[in-house]
């Protein structure tokens, strides 16, 4: 009876072209379309499960869906006993039978706009218009992946670019386009990568978040307008659907999700990258739904212990925490949907599947994921999802409980339509055989090792044999020896005749004489036990915050410390005084004196050595993702650091370890008005969002000279290739931010909202404050000139290692400096520059700071002030304020930091010696109260990351040679920006 | 800029005046020593590690005669130089930098360092070397006296010379002309990303190899038929009278040399420079009593889960395994901060003497010199430099007179002119 079931759906398959509209070739070939489905076990969702089921499907509608009962007259029946039907699972994150290609007419030439021709968006990376629908034909090859994984519908997309038009969602099952889709836009999905356009602009991360933001307010106000403009009355006109936005990491989805937040959207769904556990407080506290693959990685060939040290910790961490993922963000009551994403076939799907279920993920949960969430979220549960009476029937047939091990999609249930997926008897076809044949051997045994079938040939002499499958026969075959002088293939059906198993069929000899053969079952044999390959054990590492090395398993929290006996550098008038004490509660200073005590604290002996307010670093391009520089324009104003900050960048403890508490995150130099700074402290461990710190005033990265004129390359194309034109692009970009507050004052409504004229109006009204890249004495003047046209003032002028001759100049403008120590000779414009720079615009009483823009000087910025003494004669006081409260006071946060005052936050160095002298290291360094570094702890983290990558590392192994495939691994390190950097 | 050489015949009272009008008053350039010196009193860092205080050494045509704490016997005519407090040093040595090869980063006309081609180990920095750089006085007036002007690029880049800081031209500037080879090893760590890589590696240590190979079958030929300038500057690297300086950094990289070049050439000197991830092979160094060059005291550590002082952490710990260890700094600029590096060195865990050793003694004999110079013994030459304080500690490292083979030389340049010149504009002091 099963066999029959079998067949059946075999033949319906291909009686599935009943198109309507489709004129007829020939006489029609008209089928029953009554089912009944019967004796199955039915889960109609992921809680209610029917047992001895009956479904009743009349022309692809469900119109009972219960406990068995007599089958009506005219239904044709089909009989499941034992098998399990399920709704069919939903792939939200698919290019399904998207058949597309960018157009290779819209090959760029200068990179500026785009070369797609006609009444499009500006940027080609923006493509509203485009429907998946349009391009979507089902794909034989790629069908059959979704349908052994029991997908029987996906979301199929364009994933290409950064608004990739709409999502169709379709059915694996049809072979034909008009029947397999669904809905023709189901949502409007999105991601922060450019994909194949040629466009110049976006060339950063940050970048990629402006033109979202400014599109999505194009959309807004392309409806009060008279132009046309496809791209974004498309985007208008779908404004109702969800947004489906393809993040590529847990930092980029929260990046998403403050998008999200900003436009105040609440139907976006993300698509995550499988490392949601690593932030799964975060994740959950956004409230978005997220769509998220199982693509666990192969463990990593480290058995060489030089290709072991290329693995970071984090990589390895990943390896053995990602299969308990998705039972993470259950857990997190993240609602979620499940991918195919990143598994290389249906089969590894599966087999993640259920190893994220045997980390805990519960069987209903998963069920839910693949069911009936997707199709909420996509606004379908009416007609797919779960199994319900006057829906459509989307269903899947499996041989026994879909999360149990080798459970099988059998079929596909698509309204009318069938499709088999494994159509290869269900029986076993291993076990000992009888052999009648002329052949000289009478037995022959058929084993099972994992999926692969191998035999043996047995009479006088036991000869091996390799079995293979085809079209639902088997081949057997000799396997060549040396030895055995004999060659043999056989070729048979299997076949259950009154319950034995027999195979019957020809073999042929190395002669060329055929016989024939029968093979008669007279044992069931056992399956061989397979390797334990998925027996990675329950999560064993724990969660790091950063997930890197010298992550903590738990944040730290703000300490209550007196520091007993300290030399404070106080950074105030009471100067560098010796043997006092410093208490610090709740994250600030709040006492300092002699003999402090307070039966709360923890004390500190610091008899001896140096307490200092910690570093700041004026200009840093620390922890900074996928990109410093926006370069493609002249003007960027619009991109933010703030939205690109990576939290875990090792470089972040580096610089702890360096003394360093917090830093201005610039933007890089190559263009005259790059993006927006962040100002963080180094809070190692929290968010990106946490780093930053509260209530600042915004900044802007301006550059000029040789950068922004493009000198080391390039083109030439981009204005301005002179110091002239940089100008222009000054006096020219202030004018018509001008003009935009005079045109929103007059039309509010109609006046479109431009991130980019804002940011530099905000510059006009003293809102957001310059940073400037400069170096030689001309251009300098310049934009003081500029500044004062507009009636500004600029705020820092940093590197400015010629400002030492327009001194006067700065003085007189108020402007301050942040400048290197002793750095020279790298380029053209920075041949006068003179370690005596810092020294003299000190002297001429102007705020100068020592910055590093590199992230191993950074660590060592004590070092690089106590220059000033060796080239300036400062003293080290003076020296000393220009890493600490000279930044402070150019970032505008000394309120807060650069000082030890009562009051003031707790961002504190115990240094060891002289913190100028070169044999100085720190002891401890405290952000907010907060201890981030210590010798002690962090003797104790190495000895743990030590430990930890080795437990990994030796499982890894042990893997390997079980024979386990293994993968090799290179971890990416981060990056170490400097302005110079292209992007 | 004047140039004067009768600097020991002007009066103070000039001196004064001369001072204001002239930057140099001084020879810019190394004339033979005219005068006996005494420098009395001070602290004299031997460069040997150890340290000797209250002492006075003489200078005398050009050599350090005596250093004592006796000062008796006084020879006539000798001026004395009063030193008390001072810290005295033998010349800083900076190996493996490209000063006076290179002059501007970016600008391509500057450059001459790099030769077309994999395999030039016939071109030589000791003809290339621009004594009228304006990097190089920046590092005189930290006390680097002596640079090692290293070509770059390619498989095997060239030849270095060993150069004052200071000098006429090449030829007076030349301390040790041709000391050695500069090969750079294929770096094995990328070899498996990509298949294409690895063929590249692959293709680079099969090139390297055969090279060798066929320079060392010409070298041992009693009468080539044929000339090739290639190989004939193997021969002196082949039988150890130069160094072979390999550039690498990895572990893997070090063992690959040490299998392919050490076993098959035994007589040849050969030197890792970088060698990142020496920590990793001391035994076997010290083994093969290899000396090590690192380059960067002050660099980032390769992996993210290395300790962050690793770098800091690495000359110790090689010199503690009995390795050889100089302290460099790649670069043309950057390297007048070399004592910096070693200082940093003393802040985790190093002996400061040892440190300063490792900028002075150690890099002399890597270059075979010792016995000329790398310290304030007897004999050697009078290369000095008289700090205000530490040299290793930029707090204090401040730098008041260069002796050249006992004659003082001017270490102010256009740096310092442009300090007082816009102090002046200003009204600042000094």
């Amino acid at each position: 009876m099963r066999y029959c079931f079998l067949i059946l759906f075999y033949f319906w398959a291909n009686a599935i072209f009943a198109q309507p509209t489709f004129p007829l070739n020939g006489p029609s070939n008209q089928k029953p379309e009554h089912f009944a489905l019967a004796h199955a076990t039915v889960w109609t969702n992921s809680e209610q499960m029917i047992q001895d089921a009956l479904l009743l499907i009349e022309n692809g509608k469900l119109i009972y869906v219960g406990a068995y009962k007599n089958i009506p007259a005219d239904y044709t029946l089909v009989d499941l006993s034992g098998k399990v039907v399920y709704p069919s699972f939903i792939d939200l994150f698919s290019d399904y039978g998207v058949q597309w290609e960018p157009k290779k007419a819209y090959r760029n030439t200068h990179g500026f706009y785009s070369a797609k021709r006609g009444a499009f968006h500006w940027n080609e990376a923006i493509r509203a218009e485009e429907k998946a629908a349009a391009y979507f034909n089902p794909d034989e090859k790629q069908k059959a992946g979704y349908l052994t994984a029991g997908f029987g519908i996906t979301l199929s997309a364009i994933q290409d670019g950064i608004c990739r038009g709409s999502a169709v969602l379709v059915s694996t099952v049809s072979s034909s386009a008009q029947e397999a889709i669904l809905k023709e836009e189901a949502t409007m999905n999105w991601s922060f990568n450019k994909g194949s356009s040629t466009v110049d602009y976006p060339n950063s991360a940050m970048g990629s978040v402006a033109l979202i933001r400014q599109t999505f307010y194009d959309t807004k106000w392309i409806k009060t307008q008279q132009e046309s403009n496809i791209s974004l009355t498309s985007l208008a006109k779908n404004q109702d659907l969800p947004v489906l936005f393809d993040a590529e990491n847990k930092w980029a989805v929260l990046r998403a999700h403050k998008i999200a937040n900003e436009l105040n959207a609440k139907n976006w769904i993300i698509k995550g990258y499988g490392d949601e556990y690593q932030r799964s407080k975060e994740l959950a506290e956004m409230r978005l739904p997220m769509v998220i693959p199982v693509n666990f990685p192969k463990p990593y060939d480290v058995e060489d212990p030089f290709d072991a040290n290329r693995v970071s910790l984090a990589d390895l961490m990943h390896w053995e925490q990602a299969p308990g993922n998705l039972a993470s963000v259950n857990a997190a009551k993240i609602p979620f949907s499940i991918t195919m994403k990143g598994c290389e076939d249906g089969h590894a799907f599966l087999k993640n599947i259920r190893l994220a279920v045997q980390q805990g993920l519960p069987e209903t949960a998963a069920l839910k994921a693949l069911t009936e969430t997707p199709a909420k979220l996509i606004g379908a549960s009416a007609f797919c999802g779960s199994i319900r009476e006057g829906m459509s029937a989307h269903l899947i047939v499996c041989d026994k409980p879909i999360f149990e091990k080798d459970a099988k999609v059998l079929a596909h249930w698509n309204g009318g339509v069938y499709m088999p997926v494994n159509f290869e008897t269900d029986f076993p076809v291993t076990g000992l055989f009888e052999l009648q044949s002329e052949l000289p051997y009478q037995q022959i045994q058929i084993t099972q090792q994992g999926a692969k079938l191998t035999g043996s040939l047995i009479g006088n002499d036991t000869l091996e044999l390799s079995v293979s499958r085809e079209a639902g026969t088997y081949q057997l075959s000799l396997i060549p020896d040396k030895k055995a002088a004999l060659h043999c293939t056989m070729r048979l059906a299997f076949v259950k005749q009154n319950n034995v198993l027999q195979a019957s069929g020809i073999a042929t000899w190395q002669s060329g004489k055929t016989v024939s053969v029968l093979l008669k079952q007279v044992a069931v044999s056992n399956l061989k036990e397979s390797p334990k390959q998925d027996s990675i054990q329950k999560l064993v590492s724990q969660i790091r915050f950063p997930f890197v090395e010298y992550g903590y398993t738990k944040i730290p929290e703000p300490e209550e410390v007196i520091f007993k006996g300290a030399t404070v550098w106080t950074n105030t008038k009471s100067g560098i005084i010796g043997k006092q004490d410093v208490h610090i509660k709740a994250g600030k200073i709040i006492a300092i004196g002699a003999e402090l005590s307070s039966a709360t604290a923890k004390t500190i002996d610091a008899k001896g050595l140096h307490l200092t307010n910690g570093i700041i670093d004026e200009h840093s391009h620390l922890a900074i993702y996928k990109g410093v520089n926006e370069c493609s324009q002249a003007i960027t104003a619009e991109v933010r650091i703030g939205d690109v900050i990576q939290p875990e960048d090792i470089n972040i403890y580096r610089q702890l370890a360096g003394g360093v508490i917090g830093a201005q995150l610039l933007h890089g130099s190559c263009n005259p008005v790059g993006g927006q700074s962040a100002l963080v402290k180094l809070r190692w461990g929290k968010s990106a969002e946490e780093m930053k710190i509260k209530g600042a005033d915004g900044f802007i990265k301006f550059a000029l000279g040789e950068n922004v004129k493009q000198s080391g390359g390039g083109p030439g194309l981009r204005y301005p290739q002179t110091r002239m034109g940089v100008e222009q692009i000054y006096i020219d970009a202030f004018n018509r931010a001008l003009q935009y507050e005079s045109e929103l004052k007059q039309h509010p409504t109609t006046t479109r909202k431009d991130l980019e004229l804002e940011s530099l109006l905000e510059i006009i009204r003293k809102k957001r404050f310059i940073s400037c890249h400069s170096y030689v004495q001309s251009e300098i003047n310049m934009l003081l000139h500029v500044a004062n046209q507009f009636g500004f003032r600029v705020n820092t002028f940093t590197h400015i290692l010629e400002g030492y001759k327009v001194a006067d100049k700065m003085k007189a403008h108020g402007v301050a400096a942040s400048t290197f120590a002793d750095w020279w000779a790298y380029k053209f414009e920075v041949m006068d520059a003179i370690p005596y720079n810092g020294a003299i615009l000190n002297d001429m009483g102007i705020v100068t700071a020592i910055n590093s823009d590199d992230a191993e000087m950074g660590r060592r910025l004590n070092q690089e002030a106590a220059k000033m003494i060796k080239y300036g004669n400062l003293s080290e006081e003076a020296a000393w304020k220009m890493v600490t409260l000279n930044p402070a006071k150019i970032l505008h946060i000394d309120h807060l930091t650069g000082s030890i005052e009562i009051g003031k936050d707790a961002d504190l160095v115990l240094w060891n010696n002289n913190p100028l002298s070169i044999y100085a290291k720190p002891l401890y360094t405290f952000v907010d109260g907060i201890c981030y570094f210590s010798l002690a702890s962090d003797l104790k983290s190495r000895a743990e990351v030590q430990q930890e990558r080795n437990r990994i590392v030796q499982k890894m192994i042990a893997l390997k040679q079980q024979g386990v495939k293994t993968q090799k691994q290179i971890s990416i390190q981060d990056e170490n920006y400097h302005c110079e950097d292209e992007n | 800029m004047k140039i004067t050489t009768v600097k020991m015949k002007i009066k103070s009272s000039n001196r004064l005046y001369l001072c204001l009008l002239i930057l140099a008053y001084f020879p810019l350039f190394i004339t033979a020593q005219e005068q006996p010196t005494y420098l009395v009193g001070g602290t004299f860092h031997i460069g040997n590690g150890e340290v000797v205080s209250d002492a006075h050494l003489l200078m005398m045509d050009g050599k350090i005669i005596e250093l004592s704490t006796r000062f008796d016997n006084q020879i006539k005519n000798a001026k004395i130089v009063d030193v008390t407090g001072k810290h005295i040093y033998p010349g800083i040595i900076a190996l493996n930098n490209i000063m006076g090869l290179n002059e501007i980063d970016a600008v391509r006309a500057t450059r001459d360092y790099n030769e077309v081609g994999a395999f030039n180990p016939n071109v030589r920095t000791a003809i290339a070397y621009n004594t009228d750089s304006k990097i190089l006085p920046t590092a005189l007036f930290n006390g680097i006296v002596f640079t090692q002007a290293v070509p770059q690029g390619g498989q095997i880049s060239g030849s270095s010379s060993l150069f004052y800081t200071k000098g006429w031209n090449w030829e007076d500037a030349l301390v040790l002309e041709d000391d050695g080879v500069h090969l750079n090893y294929p770096d094995l760590t990328t070899a498996n990303d990509a298949l294409d890589q690895a063929n590249t590696v692959q293709k680079q240590l099969e090139a390297l190899v055969l090279f060798l190979e066929e320079a060392y079958q010409f070298c041992t030929l009693p009468k080539p038929q044929v000339f090739n300038l290639r190989f004939e500057a193997m021969r002196k690297v082949f039988t150890g009278k130069t160094n072979l300086y390999v550039h690498v950094g990895t572990a893997k990289g070090m063992l690959s040399a040490l299998a392919l070049i050490k076993d098959k050439y035994p007589t040849i000197k050969l030197i890792f420079v970088g060698a990142e991830e020496a920590y990793q092979l001391t035994s076997t160094l010290r083994l093969y009593k290899i000396p090590v060059v690192l380059t960067a005291i002050h660099r980032l550590p390769i992996y993210s889960h290395e300790p962050y002082d690793l770098s800091y952490q690495l000359a110790t710990m090689l010199l503690d395994s009995g390795i050889q260890v100089a302290i460099a700094q790649a670069g043309s600029w950057e390297s007048r901060n070399i004592m910096f590096h070693a200082g940093t060195a003393v802040a985790f865990g190093m002996d400061k003497e040892k440190a300063l050793s490792c900028i002075t003694l150690q890099p002399a004999k890597i270059l075979g010199i010792a016995n000329r110079i790398g310290s304030l013994e007897i004999g050697k030459e009078a290369t000095i430099v008289i700090s205000e304080g530490d040299i290793l500690d930029m707090k204090s490292s401040k730098i008041s007179t260069v002796y050249i083979k006992g004659e003082q030389v001017e270490i102010n340049d256009v740096q310092q002119a442009l300090n007082k010149k816009y102090r002046q504009k200003f009204k600042l002091k000094e």
